[in-house]
């Protein structure tokens, strides 16, 4: 009975991270931006560090808002700009802006006191030692976020499947904006907890998954938040049976998720 | 006198990185595959991982025989993806390679002591202490892989670029994806071992995007991308020995800043000459 008292924060918070990191994916997907969240993740991380160096300590409010601020400038910058140049894809452009995030990260590594430490919690993340606290913020904000999208549902679908045009309404350049402003909250809170390769796991592998068998945006959504589900109940038990870091056990399991259903997907169309 | 000597290594290490990265680059731009290194470089790193715990020790053949091993798998896998062309986008596949690998070695060397080291270590790299013997072995490894893409260089460049007209006419085209992945895999499993994932990363992504700008054409590309590199290179070896900060991220941040220079420009002489 202990142990399940002792899990259920970290399967609580999971299960949360799941639910709306999945939903998110399939915009991500559709939108082709799929290491967007890497290099914001990346961002923040590099946020929460500059306010270390400055003396703000992790996991206060104004950590939180400096590591905030620096996605969301980045984000905006991002959707904003809709890149004219077309000799370089925004691909390239999510890679350099993750490279010089990570770069300068690593060039403060050392100033910052257990800057080494922090560098694998940004990457692992710290599902085991979720509070409460934590996870009642998190339920406020990812529901304001989930009431938003599913206000502007139509509208947000629309802008993830026309991402390729470059010439939008002003209307739409603020819903985009919108979109992306909310996708920005969403990870920096996220990666606080469940580490960077979590949060990038959940967005792209159930939506992936859910692309293999569907086109539609509903069952795509159904798909992916069962898997996500799945997966991270899986994860946690594995983990917990053997001993194995849980935030990294769940990205292998949603790993086997995905090659399971391409080898199944495969043999049914042979 | 005793600077420039010091030096010397690191510079030549970047030198031979930037020349089979500035080609490799190119390709991975035109393929839109832009995060394939680092998911190799992982893959190789989940095989170095492996060995370690297996307690094989470091530099032994076996350790890279595992590297080696896994990044054949990631080659097949990767070429019969894009051949069979399920409907996955290829990004998200190569996504998802990264963070399982990077994942199951944190799961692998939980155990071990100073793991934060060892993680930081490996996005870093430590080029200032590179030795000339690493620096000739990888050589040797980059000119056989890129005689070997020179001698088929119409193979691979028609596979990057297209894709289905290579296919319609025959090729077999998940054998050269193949081939092509492999050599890129081995390339970039040996310069992790000397730059680190992330001045692997940049070398192969931003001199490419610098080039990208100015041609369309593979020579000059390749040129434009060896000629920023270089002065790159030399600035920012230059700098992290005078302030006394760690090369790569210093390297890394001026190639960037390049980049944004070059864009910058552009922009500007492009609203000179057609104002909208």
């Amino acid at each position: 009975m202990d142990t399940v008292y002792f899990l259920a924060a970290p399967i609580t918070a999971s299960l949360l991270l799941a639910a709306i990191l999945s939903y998110f994916g399939n915009h991500i997907l559709t939108r082709g931006i799929i290491f967007i969240d890497i290099a914001v993740a990346q961002v923040a991380a590099l946020g929460t560090m500059l306010g270390i160096l400055i003396g703000v300590q992790d996991g206060t409010l104004l950590s939180t808002v400096i590591s905030l601020a620096f996605t969301l400038v980045i984000l905006s910058l991002f959707s904003l700009a809709k890149f004219q140049h077309t000799e370089l894809s925004r691909e390239v452009i999510i890679g350099v802006i993750y490279c010089v995030a990570l770069a300068t990260a690593m060039l403060l590594v050392d100033a910052v006191q257990g800057g080494a430490n922090f560098v694998q919690k940004t990457l692992t993340g710290s599902l085991l030692w979720v509070s409460w606290n934590d996870i009642v913020q998190m339920l406020l904000l990812f529901s304001l976020v989930i009431c938003i999208h599913a206000f502007f549902r139509k509208q947000f679908i629309a802008l993830s499947e026309n991402s390729e045009q470059t010439t939008f309404s002003s209307y739409n350049r603020r819903l985009d904006l919108l979109f992306y402003v909310t996708f920005g909250f969403v990870i920096v809170q996220a990666v606080k907890i469940g580490g960077i390769f979590l949060v990038f796991m959940y967005l792209i592998a159930p939506a992936t998954l859910a692309q293999l068998y569907t086109d539609s945006w509903n069952k795509r959504f159904v798909i992916s938040f069962v898997t996500a589900m799945i997966g991270s109940l899986a994860g946690i038990y594995i983990s917990y049976q053997y001993n194995f870091p849980n935030g990294p056990t769940i990205v292998c399991a949603l790993g086997a998720l995905l090659i399971m259903s391409i080898l199944a997907q495969q043999k049914r169309l042979v | 006198m005793e600077g420039l000597i010091f030096m010397l290594p690191p510079f030549a290490a970047c030198l031979t990185l930037v020349g089979i990265h500035g080609y490799f680059g190119i390709h991975v731009l035109k393929r839109g595959i832009i995060f394939i290194d680092i998911a190799m470089a992982q893959i190789a790193a989940f095989g170095v991982t492996l060995a370690f715990v297996l307690n094989i020790e470091e530099g032994h053949p076996l350790t890279y025989l595992f590297s080696l091993v896994f990044v054949c798998v990631a080659a097949y896998l990767f070429a019969a993806l894009r051949c069979k062309k399920p409907k996955i986008c290829m990004e998200a596949v190569i996504g998802i390679t990264y963070a399982v690998a990077t994942t199951a070695a944190v799961i692998v060397i939980d155990k071990a002591a100073g793991s934060h080291e060892h993680i930081k270590e490996m996005i870093i790299g430590s080029i200032l202490w590179v030795q000339w013997p690493e620096i000739i072995k990888s050589l040797v490894v980059y000119a056989v892989i890129g005689g070997v893409h020179y001698i088929f260089r119409d193979k691979f460049i028609g596979l990057s670029e297209k894709y289905e007209a290579q296919k319609q006419k025959g090729t077999k085209v998940m054998w050269w994806d193949f081939i092509f992945y492999l050599t890129l895999g081995i390339v970039v499993m040996h310069s992790v071992r000397i730059g680190g994932i992330l001045i692997v990363f940049a070398f192969l992504i931003i001199p490419s995007a610098i080039s990208a700008l100015f041609s369309d054409q593979w020579r000059w590309r390749i040129l434009i991308g060896w000629i920023a590199g270089t002065l790159v290179s030399i600035l920012g070896l230059f700098l992290s020995w005078n302030l006394d900060v760690p090369s790569g991220p210093v390297v890394v941040l001026f190639l960037a800043l390049f980049l944004v220079l070059v864009i910058l420009i552009k922009s500007f002489r492009a609203q000179k000459e057609a104002p909208v």
